[in-house]
Formats: C-alpha cells, structure tokens, sequence
C-alpha cells in the first residue's frame, strides 16, 4: 500500500507538472484526483500503522516525516479547493512525492517507549507537524511570489506571470501560513518545554531527556526557525517588510525547518532518537 | 441537410467594403426574418462584427443556397452582385465548422487569439434563437464552437498576454494588485491617453479614482466621467500614499515624479505595492524610481515590448490551437453522419406505422366487438411492437461512423422496405460530400 502511495503521489507530481506546463483542465483534474486519491491512501496506510503499533505515528523520524506528509498534502488540497488555484500543485507535488520515499524504505515499525506515554507528547508532535506543513505551504507560496516579482521587475511577464495568482494574494497568503505556523509551533515548544520537566522526574538516566536542552542541535535549529518566522512577522509589522523580504525569510525559515527534519533528525540529535 | 457558410471577412475584403456587408446589432433580428424568408435556406445565423459578416444557413442543395445568400447580401446592402462576388468565401460542411470552430477560437482573427470574437459569436448565436432562425445543426455547431473557443483558451496560451498597451496596464495591475474591486487608482493628468487607461481600469470598479491635472478643467472632466475624486496639484503626496495604482500621462517636458517623491510615499506603506504606469512621452517618472523594491514602474516602451512579445508567444500557440479545433471538427463530423442516418430512420417508421394502421383498418370490424379497453390496448400493443423492433436498427445504423457504410445501409433498408426516394438524405452524396467529403467550394470570382 506504501507503494501504491507513492506512485500516486508521483502522478499527481507529473500531473501537476504536465498542467503547469499545458494547462489542460482535464490534467488539472487529474492531478487533483489523483493527490486526492494518494491522500486516501496515505491515511489508509497511517491507520492501519497506527493500529498495529498501538499509537499515533508521531514518534519516529520516519513516522514524523510521514505525518508531515499527510499534513501537508491535506492542508493543499484544501487550500486547492478553497481557491481553485492549482499552479502550485507543480511545487508541492513533488515535494510530497520525494519526502514520502524516506517512510516507504523505512523499516520495522517502532514501539512507542513508555516516555513518550504523556499527552503532552502528542500535543508537543502534533502540533509541530501542522507547523512545519503551514511552513512548508509558505515555502511554496513565498517560491512562487519571488518568480513572479522577479519577472514583473524585470519587465518580462511569462511563465509564472501567466500561471500564478497576484503578487498581494501571494503575499496574503505566506502571511497566513506563517501565522497559523507560528502559532503552532508555539504551542508545540511550550508543549515540549513542560514535557521535558515531566520527563526529568520519570526518567532522570535516560539519555535523550538528559540531551534536551537548547545545546541540542533538534531544539536549537527549532528554535532558530521561530526565532525567523516570529521575525518575519515583527518586521512586517514594524520595519515593513512585506512581499519579497517576507517570502525569502518564509523560504529561508522552511530551509530550517527542513534541516531540522531530515538533516538533524538524522544525522545529529541525540535527544529526539525514538527509533 | 447541408451546412453552408457564405461570408467576407477582413482575409478577402476591404474595410470599405465590410462596412457596407455589416448587419448592426439593431437591424440584425429583421435581417434575420427576410433571410429566413429565402428559399432554399432553413436554419440561418448571422455573425457580424468589424472584421467579419458571416452567415451560416443549413440547406438543401450547397449551389442554390449560395446564390440565395450572394443574391439577398447585395440586395440587402444595395450593392452589385460584381462587387460584392469576388471578396466572398463560402465553405460546406466540416469546412464550415472548421471555419466557425477558427472563428470562435480567435485564430482567424486579426489579432490571433483575441477574446472578444467569442462573445460575438454567443451573441450572434443567442440573437439567431431569439429569432428562431436556428435548429438541430446550428446549435450543435453554435454550441460546440463555444466549447472550442473556452478550450483554446484554457488549454494552449493563443489567448495568454494583452496585445494591447491599455490592457497590458490592465493585466500588469491584476497581476500585481489582485482583484482591483478595492484598489485607489492616481491619474496624473487627464488628457487623452490618461483618460483612455482610466476608462479600462474605471470598468474594473476600483474602490477610488483620484484625477489631478495642473488644468482643474480637464480633471473635473474626467473625474466626473469615471466618478473620480479631484486633488488638487499642489496636494499629490496623499494620493501618492493612498494609491494601489498610479497613472502617468502629464505634458510635462521632465519628470514630474521622482524617485525620492516615489520613496517618500512608499515608506509609509511599504508592504504594499506600487503600480505605475507612465504612458507620458516624455516620460513623466523618473526611471529610479522602479528601484524602490515594491514599486513597479512600466512605461509606454515596457508596455509596448510586452505586446509584441505576447504576439510572437500567441504565433508559437497556433499549431496547438488548430489541432484542438481539428479534434473537434471531427466531432462535428461524426455527429453530422449520424444525422444522415434520419431520413432512413424516419421512412422506415412511416412506413412501419403505415401498416400497422392499414392492419388496424383491416381488423376494423372485428375490434368493433370488443370493448373500448381492449380496443386500446390492441392500439399500443402493436405501436410498441413497432417500436421495439425498430430500436436496435436505429440505434446501428445511428451509430455507424463510415458515410460510405451508412449510404449503402440506407440504400439496402430502401430497397428492402421500399422508402421512396426521400429516404436516404441524397444531398449527403452531392458534390460536396457530407461532413466527411472533400474540401468544399472557395468562392472567390
């Protein structure tokens, strides 16, 4: 079934891009139809995993950038559907598709350990992950206005001038993402700052709760990512940058965001190493 | 039945000569009722813009009905049939659907991909209904011209980019401003070629039009054409703040609008971006000011440079738009041989029914004795018996996609049943073949 995710995920990737680049209502519908459908399937694989493990794939790397995944195409699709906006489906489709092959190869699946057994968790998980899917939205978004600006300033509509919303409604849009990320990101670091304290007194000896300080490569690049997207919204606010400052904070904050979850998360931390 | 398009356009006559051809919108519903009242035409459409008089009719005999509709275009118009004669077209069949299905795409218009001829062709079609000029073949060919138009401009770009200067602007501010329902335009001077742009941004609905002219006369006049408000000359750093759009178009021998007047403003809405438009020559911004990070500064050279850009983009379009309009000339087609299936359909069932009621005729006497119940019943039984019989035959020979096939079927179901010679739709087999036949008649002399 991880397969046939995959695959759909890579046809609504080449879907997406046939209609960037031709711009046939029926490939649009195509494309949609088929995230939608890899979107069921994906929540088919995430349930029947679910169950079988016992608790919400939230808990290893893979399972993270599973849930990522999901988050972010539903959140898409939505997005999709409210605007009837697809030319950035060839930006996010593909993403999706790549992203997904890291849990397709993954391997047995986790036990959860009785350290992770508090709510505030899967409150501290979940809502990082709708984070990072708004944040990845932003990305896209904030890709798709620096293109655009680009051509306008240059005086060459093309491409992206024939394919994209307006440059304010793009604009709009990474400030919408980045809040509701910012928001949720909040949470989740308040969520894991008094898990921690929880976790101090449940198991002292363990290694990973002993690593969860801001040293932490996991918790400093997160908190670096904040620290970029709670700037962005204070230098709209006060210094004024809107539009293209705002969209290369929003690309470089999702870098972050990525770092933190391929880069570190595998590579480097200690403290979040459940599998 | 037989698709004929009789027309001239601005391919084979001059603009002199269209003027002349050109049925207005207010004599167009009586043009219609005498054409109608021609003899060898039945369905008729008139499409009549400044580049193009067209009159597609279906018809009997393709030869009749092009004298017919030569004969009533002079005599309409007053004009000798020698003048008139060799600037014409006429086209048959696929050929004429091909012709609308170009028509309505913009590929065969002036300006290729141009929007506008599509709503022309609706309204030439909706005035022809209005009228009831049209049936069966009109409207699958009206309707489906209008499918062709929506597909080549959803599916190829022959439609992509303004090839004008005003609608450049206009795409440019959509483009940068979003939905212009809300936006404040500042018009800067307020003769002839600020007021032609204001017009095209006025129709949008902006939320504000802000007029300032160093002649109060000439912005009162404009303000009050587009429902603008004036500001004073001397008073523009407001204005300057407030608007979404400016638009440039002064006299002035230099700059009017700097690069610092332009930073000024923006510093205290910089999130906010700034579209101008400077359609003065001499230029009326300073060329500095596009420097500003969210300002978009165009003048008349970028706005000309991206029309003829958009032309060259719009040529590369053609070949995809002509095969979308090929794909459906062959649906038009196909349709088109099924209904040459109906004159066999019809005959068989006169036929059929005939001699259900010849039998009923017969059984007279004999249905006398029963009841008015019974009576009935053996009515509808034997109707239905008929109809049955006749279901799959019909829907066969319907469905048959060789012209070729479907004439010999209907040649054999004739001579089986003995139709008579209305039964298969000879005027199929003519000279011009059907949907499918060879290219049809260029009338040029």
């Amino acid at each position: 079934m991880a397969i046939l995710t995959f695959i759909l995920y890579a046809a609504a990737a080449t879907l997406y891009g046939l209609h960037f680049a031709q711009r046939r209502q029926n490939v649009g519908l195509a494309a949609t139809a088929a995230l939608a459908a890899a979107v069921l399937a994906h929540t088919f694989v995430l349930g029947v995993y679910s169950v079988h493990v016992g608790h919400l794939p939230i808990v290893s790397r893979d399972e993270a950038v599973s849930a990522f995944v999901w988050l972010l195409a539903l959140t898409y699709l939505y997005l999709e559907m409210t605007t009837n906006e697809r030319a950035m489906g060839a930006f996010i489709a593909p993403l999706l598709a790549l992203l997904f092959l890291i849990p397709m190869t993954s391997h047995a699946p986790v036990e959860r350990p009785a350290l992770l057994d508090s709510p505030l968790f899967a409150v501290h998980a979940v809502t990082a992950m709708c984070a990072y899917a708004a944040f990845a939205l932003a990305a896209v978004v904030s890709i798709t206005y620096i293109l655009l600006f680009r051509e306008l300033k240059r005086k060459q509509p093309g491409v992206f001038f024939a394919r994209l919303p307006p440059l304010r409604a793009l604009d709009v849009m990474n400030l919408r993402a980045i809040t509701v990320g910012l928001i949720f990101l909040t949470i989740a670091v308040i969520a894991g700052v008094v898990w921690i304290g929880q976790a101090r007194v449940y198991a002292p000896n363990d290694p990973r709760v002993q690593a969860m300080s801001l040293t932490d490569p996991k918790i400093s690049v997160a908190l670096v990512s904040l620290i970029i997207y709670a700037f962005q919204i204070y230098a709209r606010r006060i210094l004024g940058w809107g539009g293209w400052r705002a969209a290369w904070l929003s690309t470089i904050g999702f870098a972050s965001v990525l770092v933190n979850l391929l880069i570190v998360a595998y590579l480097v931390t200690t403290s979040h190493s459940f599998d | 039945m037989q698709l004929l398009l009789l027309g001239v356009s601005h391919h084979t006559a001059p603009i002199e000569l269209r003027e002349k051809l050109a049925f207005s919108m207010d004599i167009l519903p009586a043009a219609l009722g005498l054409l109608a009242q021609q003899a060898d035409v039945s369905e008729i459409a008139l499409l009549s813009t400044c580049n193009r008089t067209e009159m597609y009719v279906t018809c009997r005999d393709l030869t009749a009905g092009r004298e017919s509709l030569t004969g009533f275009l002079c005599q309409y118009h007053g004009l000798a049939s020698g003048d008139v004669t060799p600037h014409l077209y006429a086209r048959a069949n696929a050929d004429a659907a091909k012709h609308l299905f170009r028509v309505a795409a913009g590929l065969d218009s002036l300006v290729v991909g141009e929007p506008q001829i599509l709503g022309q062709v609706k309204q030439a079609y909706g005035i022809a209904t209005e009228q009831h000029c049209t049936g069966a073949t009109l409207n699958r060919l009206f309707h489906q011209s209008f499918s062709v138009g929506k597909r080549v401009r959803t599916e190829t770009g022959l439609a992509d980019g303004a090839v004008s200067v005003s609608y450049a602007a206009l795409n440019l501010a959509r483009k940068i401003c979003g939905d212009l329902k809300g936006v404040t335009v500042l018009v800067l001077g307020a003769g002839d070629m600020a007021a032609l742009t204001v017009r095209h941004l006025h129709a949008q609905q902006p939320g504000r039009i802000l007029v300032s002219s160093r002649t109060l006369a000439h912005a009162e006049a404009l303000a009050a054409e587009v429902g603008g408000e004036i500001v004073p000359w001397t008073e523009t750093a407001s204005a300057f703040v407030a608007a979404d759009i400016i638009v440039s178009a002064t006299g002035a021998t230099r700059p009017i609008v700097t690069r610092d007047r332009v930073a000024a403003a923006m510093r205290q809405r910089p999130t906010r971006p700034l579209f101008i438009i400077d359609i003065a020559v001499p230029r009326d911004v300073e060329a500095e000011a596009s420097e500003i990070e969210q300002v978009f500064l165009y003048n008349i050279d970028d706005l000309q440079s991206i029309v003829s850009e958009n032309l060259t983009r719009r040529g590369a379009e053609v070949t995809r738009a002509e095969a979308i309009v090929t794909e459906e000339v062959e649906t038009f087609a196909a349709w088109s041989r099924s209904r040459s299936a109906i004159p066999t359909v019809v005959a068989l069932r006169r036929r059929f029914e005939a001699i259900r009621q010849a039998e009923l005729v017969r059984l007279q006497p004999k249905l006398n004795a029963l009841s008015p119940d019974a009576r009935n019943r053996v009515d509808e039984v034997t109707r239905l018996i008929i109809e049955k019989l006749l279901l799959t035959p019909t829907e066969q020979l319907k469905a048959l996609a060789d012209r070729d096939t479907l004439l010999a079927y209907s040649d054999a179901l004739n001579r089986l049943f003995a139709l008579g010679p209305d039964a298969v739709d000879s005027d199929e087999s003519d000279e011009n073949g059907g949907a499918n036949g060879p290219p049809s008649m260029v009338v040029r002399s």
